[in-house]
């Protein structure tokens, strides 16, 4: 599978060379044969040892864990790539953009299939490369990003060496299920130093709060198709990482009770995720450019991922996996639908501008719509069903405080994500968009299949459920009562299927009701204010400032000061060697004077400590 | 009793909602010193509403509307009115909590496909106000359901019921929710999102005939539940829909009251003092409740 994941992400490469059709056509056939392979592995449990190497032996492992995973990666690949068909049509180096595409996809299949650190970590750098060029790949201020991902990304890649490196030379092996067994007992200061250094790593891919300043430069400025993927699975390797580490090898019985009382690893991190709930969440609202608003709310989404699975009840680690479905599914949807606007308006993003198009667009407007419920977890999206979890762990298990951090957050993403909505497709048009046309099919059809998927699995949650609560078994957690349309358990049932048929019922009530009313006619938007004045054009965008009032108070508590403290980090460092480098004049007279002087120092401490 | 459940329950909040509008004029004018219409205004305006002809922007405009409408009917279906709750097997605070994001979600919708300023106005300022009351309001809520451990809304009053209301057991967070009930009910000082004299109402200036009918009945509504939910999490709810609805009013009649007094704030102010005095009480509740707990 990997043989033709990897592969034809190559031939895709050398087919454009021949023909743009024929490369486009390969590679929608390569990701979609990929889904079906994936597809077809379900329930699978295999280990693979497909290179040795002196006495390490590579693997590849498949579980429920990692089908999961591979099969939202597979689908979620296919349809970008189906969206990519028309984003990218009139671009250059298409044969690269294509190729590095389905190499993302291809190394974190890779990655999810690994079944030893080595393989992880080879597959893992695949894919940081392979990120770095995809974000800069519109040149300019992209390539600023890039660099700033690829910087911070080697920064974590070298912190997950040291620890395999750690591992190899305590335990001698990096299979991680033999790790498992032999990692039981350690001594808890050894195992608090590898999570660290894992997390560090993780935590930067995962954009958890001190070290998510990459996400909001990276997602802004790549192509929307690939930062629908950015964000909704790459990020999540960092998510697959953690329940790596924390669960599979570590086991939840020795990763809950490590440290003592509240100072322990998981309570701290669930409290770093409950910060990175709250602000980036609350940042996203005061932004004004579509991408960086979606980005911001990402980097807060996250924070319930992790906060699911680092609070480590059987109810938590399953909103979790389940949230980072989720969001997986609605976070591409958004992704793709701010793509297409981004696509028929020649490249606006600033919400400032935008206005009015929802009668222009309505695939478009119902699928943003859509996802923005699934964002907020509005009933009858799968959002709901995986936050209900959470919070409900969280109040039950007594964290209120925690549990705060996440509802406060969901307020924020509900403000930022209807300023989104409100800016782009409601509103008043403005009149350069007045004759805009919808957006291609190619680009319609991914985002009605995540749309669909969204609501189908907000209705019957029992589907991925089933699978999740599978994993959740196989980490060690009790199983959840699950059916078809909700869990069902002794302290508070969730019911799905009865908020759907009541107000799809109650909505044709309604709906008679309102059309047993007198009879109402369709006129134009500017008519009924104006009352057939001239409107000034141009003038009246109130959209532009949508929380002004809020910006003047809580805008200058929510700067980036952790961004700001990077870069004087840098600066310092660059200082720092400057003035290291003025020791080096090239002058033998002042290196013979610097010898001298160490030599007089050394003779000195020999004189009145006598060390040696 | 679960299919009448089903009808009663709506009707009581409607009924009772449309009642308690023209309670909110007479009362207001009476402390005003002046005469006001009869009690009955709301029900012959929304009936002389339904039979007028009225204009639409299109498919977005009228479906926000119904679905707002919807959602505040199944909203209320959560909420138990005395021994009147038909969906409380699928129980949860949490489930009401975002159930009752639809249906201004839908109002806003709607009202934005209108090409009106004074509706995005309204809608910034009517976001910005839920936010400023949510905080505290989340606060409470948290500490109602970790000092009772549970998240179902029925289990919570029968728990009250049992031993002593939520205001005797949780005074400091009763005292906040009373605080933002201003806010919530959308009534003066907190009249901000639909200040009539400022943006011609806001969010609602485009609503004509049935559209301003369907309006005031998703209005009355919302109301009803926000003043049921405070009886069911602090006042004990009741055994039976008589009761229930004795202590709304008396709720309902201290809105009021404040109501008629106060000048309309700015919504930084609202923000600032939603904010301020009842989060730090909800703030201080939850660490007592905590500590204690």
């Amino acid at each position: 599978m990997l043989l033709v994941a990897f592969g034809g992400a190559f031939l895709t490469y050398f087919l454009g060379k021949v023909s743009q059709t024929l490369r486009n056509g390969f590679a929608v056939l390569v990701s979609s044969v990929l889904v079906c392979m994936v597809a077809g592995l379900y329930g699978f449990e295999k280990d693979i040892v497909y290179f040795t190497f002196f006495e390490y032996s590579l693997i590849l492992s498949i579980n429920t864990l990692s089908w999961f995973f591979a099969i939202t990666i597979t689908v979620l690949g296919t349809l970008s790539i189906l969206f990519s068909l028309s984003y990218v049509k009139d671009k250059s180096k298409l044969d690269l953009y294509y190729m590095m595409m389905l190499l993302v996809n291809a190394s974190m299949l890779g990655i999810v299939l690994s079944g030893d650190l080595i393989s992880f970590y080879i597959f893992w750098e695949i894919m940081s490369w392979s990120i770095f060029v995809l974000v800069s790949y519109n040149r300019g201020a992209a390539l600023a990003a890039g660099l700033k991902y690829i910087v911070i990304s080697l920064a974590g890649s070298l912190c997950m060496l040291v620890g395999i490196l750690s591992l190899q030379a305590r335990f001698g092996t990096l299979d991680i299920a033999q790790l498992a067994v032999v990692m039981a007992d350690a001594p808890h200061g050894y195992l608090v130093f590898i999570l660290i250094m894992f997390s560090i790593a993780f935590g930067i891919k995962n954009g958890i709060m001190p070290l998510h300043v990459w996400v909001p430069a990276a997602y802004t400025e790549s192509p929307s198709p690939f930062t629908a993927v950015l964000s909704g699975m790459l990020a999540k390797m960092g998510t697959f990482g953690f329940l790596t580490i924390f669960y599979v090898l570590l086991g939840w019985r020795a990763f809950l009770y490590l440290g003592q009382g509240r100072l322990s690893f998981h309570y701290i991190l669930c409290i770093i995720a409950a910060i990175t709930i709250v602000i980036p969440n609350f940042t996203a609202v005061l932004q004004d450019d579509a991408k960086r608003l979606l980005a911001w709310s990402s980097i807060g989404q996250c924070g319930y991922i992790i906060l699911g699975i680092a609070f480590g009840t059987s109810l938590g680690v399953a909103g979790g996996i389940f949230h980072f479905f989720n969001h997986a599914i609605f976070k591409a949807l958004l992704f793709l639908a701010v793509g297409a606007v981004e696509f028929r308006t020649n490249g606006i993003r600033d919400l400032n501008s935008l206005g009015g198009l929802a009668n222009r667009m309505p695939v478009t407007f119902v699928a943003t719509l859509i996802g923005a419920c699934g964002l907020i977890g509005i009933p009858l999206t799968n959002g709901f069903v995986s936050k209900w979890l959470l919070y409900k762990t969280l109040i039950l298990n007594g964290s209120p405080f925690l549990a705060f951090a996440a509802l406060l957050g969901t307020w924020g993403s509900f403000l930022a994500i209807y300023k989104l909505i409100h800016n782009i497709f409601l509103g008043q048009i403005s009149e350069t968009h007045k004759s805009m046309r919808r957006a291609p099919f190619s680009m319609q059809l991914p985002m009605v299949i995540l749309g669909a998927v969204t609501i189908v699995f907000g209705v019957f949650p029992g589907l991925p459920l089933h699978v999740i609560n599978t994993i959740g078994i196989s980490l060690g957690f009790e199983s959840l009562g699950i059916n078809l349309w909700g869990i069902a358990s002794t302290t508070g049932t969730l019911n799905t299927i009865n908020i759907f048929a009541a107000i799809f019922v109650l909505l044709f009530i309604v709906y008679f009701i309102f059309r047993a009313g007198a009879q109402s006619r369709m006129i134009a938007q500017d008519d009924s204010y104006a009352a057939g004045s001239y409107i000034p054009e141009g003038k009246y965008h109130y959209t532009v400032d949508f929380y002004n009032p809020f910006y003047r108070m809580i805008g200058p508590w929510l700067k980036d000061s952790i961004d700001e403290f990077y870069i004087w980090i840098g600066k310092t460092n660059e200082r720092l060697a400057e003035i290291i480098r003025r020791i080096y004049t090239g002058n033998v007279g002042h290196y013979a004077v610097y010898i001298v002087l160490f030599l007089a120092v050394l003779i000195g401490i020999q004189l009145i400590w006598r060390p040696w | 009793m679960s299919i009448a459940a089903y009808i009663l329950s709506p009707l009581i909040g409607l009924v009772v909602g449309i009642f308690f509008m023209g309670l909110f004029r007479v009362m207001t004018a009476r402390i005003h010193w002046r005469y006001g219409p009869p009690l009955t205004q709301p029900v012959i305006d929304i009936i002389k509403l339904f039979l007028q002809k009225s204009v639409s922007h299109g498919v977005v405009f009228e479906l926000g509307l119904l679905l707002s409408l919807a959602g505040s009917v199944v909203t209320l279906f959560f909420v138990p009115i005395g021994n009147i709750c038909p969906l409380n097997v699928a129980g949860g605070l949490l489930v009401v909590l975002y159930l009752m994001l639809i249906a201004p979600m839908g109002i806003a919708l709607s009202g934005g496909s209108g090409a009106n300023p004074n509706i995005s106005i309204g809608v910034s300022r009517k976001m910005l106000l839920a936010l400023s009351y949510e905080v505290p309001f989340l606060l409470i809520v948290l500490t109602l359901m970790f000092h009772y451990r549970t998240i179902s809304l029925v289990n919570l009053v029968q728990l009250q019921r049992a031993s002593s209301w939520g205001i005797i057991a949780l005074p400091l967070a009763g005292i906040s929710y009373f605080l933002i009930l201003p806010a919530m009910l959308g009534i003066r000082p907190f009249e901000i999102a639909e200040a009539a004299q400022e943006i011609a109402s806001g969010l609602k200036v485009e609503y004509s005939g049935k559209f301003l009918a369907l309006y005031y009945i998703e209005h009355a509504f919302r109301r009803f539940i926000v003043i049921a939910l405070f009886v069911n999490l602090f006042l004990g709810g009741a055994g039976e829909p008589f009761t229930f609805l004795l202590k709304m009013l008396i709720v309902f009649i201290l809105g009021v009251f404040i109501n008629a007094v106060f000048p309309r704030l700015r919504i930084e102010q609202a923000i600032r003092f939603n904010w301020t005095w009842p989060t730090i009480i909800a703030l201080a509740g939850l660490v007592i409740a905590y500590i204690w707990g």
